[in-house]
């Protein structure tokens, strides 16, 4: 087995093992429930991916090409697989972290850590897979470690309804895929992306699998209108399984889209355009629903919508380079969206962390399911000033305004769309740029609730936070800053996050 | 690193750290705090103070460090004079504004909010004058923004703070929209975010359309930034802040950032065709309205508020008419008198524990030092000789009469005399007539004082130093046109022009109006619909109101869809797949 | 032959699909859902191997669909259990009545 292998391998082969640690573990006495050993464990084997992973990353930017095949099963690193692997290790080990002491009292949290970085590693391998049928298995993996931990609070109502409801939709999507795979298998004669990309044409088939693909993903992504399922589905979760769906999930679905849209570039020049369009849905509906929530968390998921729709947007202008006259517009909107990729799994990953710890403080720890509303907030500042710190901090990011993480991502799909000069891309970014200004109308009031003066019941009956789920809401916050000072930080992979997407496209060898 | 370098990144940098360290000490020792922010504060305001020695056209920064990288620029600045004049203002004028909170602010909690983000505020406003990165400027914009936000609301328990907060964010924002645009044309048409190159090399000959969406959307900006028609409404709903901060931001500094921005391109937009006319035009509407508003007014803030945007109006239309030396002048002479009013009038606040003028007067004896300072203020904004705010007002009026359309100057004529008369009716009914309120009021406490001095003395004197003023921008300006002048030969040719005698009798003539006010009883009461439609703010309200109702309407409606039933959400997915199917089939 | 075979198994891929969704759309049991989604499934595994078939690589298609099959399997087993968790805690089956979560 090849090393760099390991970066997807680990976590799988580790998961049986937390399991068994987990399971294993009896709490001493009873009464003092301690957090479960198998999250150290977990956290480990994260730790030692992201070491794998940063060694195959020095190998790639070393020029050596990462690939494999193990049987029918085809791997291969490339840009955007390093870049949603560092998104995905972040984010999933600051959530693994922050779930001991959140799930310290609930049962069942061996198949919690297991599920978890079971998720994990099928997301990286996801992002790696080099043939369709292989993407399918990755992406079903995936989906079906979420489905438990959606529904991890198997006797809250709500919960179950939110993980059927997202099961159903999910499995639906993913049985369109596989009519998509079996019609492009049976037009091409084959599965691997080089293969299928020679042999496509222009075909009915081949379109219609086309189509298949953008709503089978799509129902993932939670393209506006396939994305019913979503607010339920991340309001109801454990707030840390809130923040991965939110923060990688979703886009690993749509790593899984533009891959299998690659594919199938020589059959249609206007998959970008059809992109755009979800786009600027997306962020439409997305901030509008948003601006009436009353719960946070579903606000929150909301405004993952609209997030969707500006990486959305850069990825279509790439995706629709054939329309320009040069590649650097595709690049740097590309780029752009990866950037954004990644500071919205920061961003939404610190909102629901830190959402979840006042949760946790004010309802989970007095045992108690109810939602956290907007008016629970109030006054929040006084009691839980980093827990609050840190949403004000997520959201004000998200509303995209400086010096914060998001004002820099959302500027450099801005810049790389612009600079088509198409008039109707150029349209689309300033409305993208005014759907930013509207989402602020939901984001503020939050930030004015929680710096109120006098607290509010909720809040003066709140208990304490642990302190290892303040460190990560810290570490997240930290990052939206610097971030926001020192955009060009992660340059070196959104840059080639960029170029592999021109490359998937067939734009550059 | 040169010396310019050194004291921009001072001055940044020292109230940025200056705003972390009030954070962590946290507000159980509100001592240290007043002592961080005033201390960090004032030597920002020292940086800035030589930075005056240093002004040159050059562009300094860091055009190699890899921090902000290809797609975002260079971290770039240029200490030129009107940079440089703006951080002076921003840094001195925010120096005394955080002295003053040292007694207005005594006893509130949360210190360390408020002092982080005032220092905060104090940087970012540096930034955005100094910084030759037109994405910077983007950046720094927006800081002061959320700071202004985050001010404003800064009494979150109060409803109605919240509300101003969140309104001046979203209208700013609005308006912000239309620098983005101007940024990403500058970065992508004209391949730089140096805004010095791009003036060098905006011509409407090359990329007419491209500048013609870049000069409106840089208006649009600075029209919401500086609170100008048609985005004026925020202004006054700011006043919720604490008054130390409507001195420093929506008086002295913020506002002052679009006419900034309008100032630093006009070189490159000048060519525009009706660029020029709509800036006049706004300027005018903009400076005429808001003068009737003030009329109206009672919240003693609010008038302050409206003479605030109708005088950022006589700057705009100064630049509409070519005057940017005008504009900067009659900025440097607005943001002393308007910064020593409001806090006087945050001195009076604070003894009276009221901000509606009908509850004062008769408080002049009590508060001696405040009413004169205040009078001196006041003065100044009514455009009496030989205050600061006479000289810029005439020398705005001047190049108007000059260079631009004369309905423009009629109005602002018209705009000079209601300027007067508002001004004096303020006084009488804070200051005179009759005593409202029983208890003793207690006069400003030293850190007040303090703060009053210097700017009541700056009212007095700062017209003094046209003549370097004008030498600064000259040779530090090599895109603008400015023709320079000895204070001398300044104060000779405003003396001596006819016009000014016009202006004048104008003035007088509102002070007159409001002398014999009980005469001209007939007038006022034909009037009234005028006075009734300021009171509703010429329906400004009314549009703000529906567009909220509207969108709020949409997201609720919106919901709707969001119907929870499984074989519904099926549905969409179907619906989605038809359509999608049907939209490739036809786009192939 | 190779004509007929594809006839008929187009034919009974878009049934098997078209009763699947249907059964989505209207049918308010959960358990019928569950059972709605396994038919979808078979029209998808059923395509695969069609699909193989056509390209001459029945041994491809056979293991895709075993796989098909069993990543399904483990869905519909979660989808039961999901179910009876439901029937126990919100004493319903009917979707119509699990819709709380919404706007």
């Amino acid at each position: 087995m090849q090393n760099w292998l390991w970066m997807i391998g680990l976590p799988i082969v580790a998961a049986p093992i937390i399991y068994v640690v987990g399971r294993t573990f009896r709490p001493g006495d009873g009464t003092k429930a301690g957090i479960n050993p198998a999250m150290w464990v977990a956290l480990l084997s994260l730790l030692a991916t992201g070491f794998f992973t940063y060694q195959a990353w020095t190998a790639y930017i070393a020029d050596a090409t990462l690939e494999t095949s193990i049987g029918m099963v085809a791997l291969r690193a490339d840009g955007i697989s390093f870049l949603m692997a560092t998104a995905i290790l972040v984010l999933g080990s600051m959530a693994t972290l922050y779930s001991g002491p959140y799930l310290a009292a609930d049962e069942g949290q061996e198949k919690f850590y297991a599920l978890l970085t079971a998720m994990i590693g099928m997301m990286i391998g996801l992002s790696c897979a080099r043939d369709l049928f292989n993407l399918w298995i990755w992406f079903e993996g995936m989906a079906i470690a979420s489905f438990p931990l959606v529904a991890f609070y198997r006797r809250n109502p709500a919960g179950l309804e939110a993980g059927i409801k997202y099961l159903v939709q999910s499995a639906a999507g993913s049985i369109l895929v596989l009519v998509a795979i079996a019609l492009v298998y049976s037009e091409t004669g084959s599965l691997a992306y080089d293969g299928i990309v020679a042999a496509s044409g222009r075909s009915l088939p081949m379109l219609a699998a086309g189509a298949l693909f953008i709503v089978g993903f799509g129902v993932k992504v939670a393209m506006v209108p396939l994305h019913t399922w979503l607010p339920d589905a991340h309001s109801q979760a454990p707030s840390p399984i809130s923040a991965m769906l939110s923060g990688v999930v979703i886009e690993a679905g749509l790593i899984a889209l533009i891959r299998s849209l690659g594919v199938l570039q020589s059959v249609s020049n206007n998959w970008g355009v059809i992109l755009l369009g979800f786009g600027a849905l997306n962020m439409l509906v997305g901030n509008l629903l948003a601006l009436r929530q009353t719960q946070v968390k579903r606000l929150l998921a909301f405004s993952s919508l609209a997030h969707i729709g500006y990486i959305l947007l850069g990825i279509g202008v790439a995706a629709s380079s054939y329309y320009f006259d040069d590649l650097n517009t595709g690049f740097f909107a590309g780029s752009g969206s990866f950037f954004h990729i990644l500071t919205h799994a920061l961003m939404k990953g610190l909102a629901f962390l830190a959402a979840g710890c006042l949760l946790y403080s004010l309802y989970i720890s007095r045992g108690s399911h109810e939602p956290l509303t907007k008016n629970d907030l109030a006054g929040a500042a006084r009691r839980y000033p980093l827990e609050a710190f840190g949403l004000s901090v997520a959201v004000l990011a998200l509303g995209g305004l400086p010096p914060l993480a998001g004002f820099m991502s959302k500027w450099q799909i801005f810049v790389g769309s612009f600079m088509s000069g198409n008039p109707w891309i150029i349209g689309l970014v300033i409305f993208a740029a005014f759907n930013s200004v509207l989402s602020l109308g939901y984001y503020a009031p939050l930030v004015n609730l929680m710096y109120r003066h006098e607290p509010g019941e909720v809040v003066l009956a709140g208990k304490p936070t642990p302190w290892l789920m303040i460190l990560p809401v810290c570490l997240l916050a930290l990052a939206v800053v610097v971030l926001g000072f020192w955009p060009s930080l992660v340059q070196p992979l959104t840059d080639v996050a960029g170029f592999s997407l021109l490359q998937l496209f067939g734009f550059v060898r | 690193m040169s010396t310019a370098l050194l004291l921009v990144l001072l001055a940044i940098g020292l109230p940025w750290l200056g705003a972390l360290i009030v954070w962590w000490t946290g507000d159980q020792r509100p001592r240290l705090q007043h002592t961080i922010a005033v201390a960090f504060s004032a030597a920002a305001g020292v940086a800035a103070v030589f930075l005056l020695t240093q002004t040159s056209p050059d562009v300094v920064g860091y055009k190699e460090l890899p921090i902000w990288g290809r797609a975002f620029g260079h971290i770039t600045f240029v200490a030129d004079g009107l940079g440089v004049f703006l951080a002076v203002i921003a840094t001195v004028i925010g120096s005394l504004a955080v002295i003053f909170s040292i007694d207005y602010m005594k006893g509130e909690h949360q210190l360390g909010r408020y002092y982080a983000f005032v220092l905060f505020f104090i940087g970012a406003m540096v930034g955005l004058v100094l910084t030759n990165n037109i994405l910077m400027m983007f950046f720094f914009w927006e800081i002061t923004a959320l700071c202004s936000y985050a001010l404003i609301s800064f009494h979150n328990d109060d409803p109605k703070a919240v509300a101003g907060g969140i309104k001046a964010l979203i209208i700013t924002q609005v308006g912000g929209v239309g620098l983005l645009v101007g940024a990403l044309v500058s970065a992508n048409v004209f391949g730089t975010f140096e805004i010095s190159e791009f003036l060098a090399n905006a011509s409407m000959e090359v990329n007419p359309v491209p500048l013609t969406w870049m000069a409106f959307g840089c208006l649009a900006a600075a029209a919401a930034k500086s609170a100008q028609f048609p985005f004026q409404t925020w202004l006054p709903d700011a006043m919720e802040a604490p008054t130390p901060i409507s001195a420093l931001i929506h008086a002295a500094t913020m506002v002052n950032a679009g006419v900034y921005l309008l100032a630093r391109f006009y070189p490159a937009f000048e060519e525009v065709p009706y660029w020029t006319t709509a800036v006049v035009a706004v300027g005018a509407i903009t400076a005429l309205m808001a003068a009737v508003m003030a009329l109206v007014a009672n919240d003693l803030k609010r008038v302050l508020a409206y003479s605030t945007v109708s005088q950022l109006g006589y700057m705009v239309y100064a630049i509409g008419a070519g005057g940017v030396l005008a504009s900067q002048f009659h900025l440097f002479s607005h943001s002393v008198f308007k910064a020593l009013l409001f806090l006087g009038a945050g001195a009076v606040i604070h003894a009276a524990g009221t901000r509606d003028m009908r509850q004062m007067g008769g408080i002049s004896k009590q508060m001696p030092l405040t009413r004169n300072v205040f009078i001196i203020g006041a003065l100044a904004l009514a455009g009496i000789p030989v205050l600061n705010g006479f000289w810029s007002k005439e020398l705005v009026l001047e190049t108007g009469l000059a260079h631009g359309p004369i309905w423009a100057y009629v109005i602002m004529l018209i705009g000079a005399g209601l300027t007067a008369l508002y001004t004096f009716r303020c006084v009488t009914m804070v200051f005179f007539g009759e005593a409202h309120s029983e208890h003793h009021l207690h006069e400003a406490g030293p850190a007040m004082k303090t703060a009053l001095i210097p700017l009541a003395l700056g009212s007095l004197v700062t017209w003094l130093a046209f003549g370097p003023f004008s030498e600064m921008m000259k040779n530090t300006l090599p895109f603008h046109e400015i023709e320079t002048e000895g204070t001398l030969e300044f104060v000779t040719k405003i003396v001596t022009d006819p016009y000014t005698m016009l202006t004048l009798f104008v003035v007088t003539l509102g002070l007159a109006a409001w002398c014999f006010r009980s005469k001209l009883g007939g007038l006022a009461s034909a009037l009234k619909f005028l006075g009734d439609a300021a009171q509703a703010s010429f329906g400004f309200e009314w549009i703000n109101r529906g567009i909220v109702s509207i969108t709020q309407w949409c997201g609720e409606t919106l919901r709707g869809t969001q119907t929870g039933l499984l074989n519904w959400n099926t549905a969409y997915i179907v619906g989605a797949l038809v359509i999608v199917l049907a939209i490739l089939l036809m786009g192939a | 032959m190779t004509l007929e075979l594809w006839n008929v198994g187009l034919v009974t891929i878009l049934v098997l699909l078209g009763v699947g969704f249907y059964g989505l759309l209207i049918s308010r049991n959960l358990i019928k859902m569950v059972v709605a989604l396994q038919i979808l499934a078979k029209g998808a595994i059923l395509a695969m191997v069609l699909a193989a078939k056509l390209q001459g690589w029945t041994v491809i298609g056979q293991s895709m669909a075993l796989t098909v099959i069993v990543a399904d399997t483990i869905v519909a087993v979660i989808a039961m259990a999901m179910a009876v968790q439901i029937r126990r805690h919100c004493g319903t089956l009917d979707v119509q009545s699990l819709s709380n979560l919404r706007r």
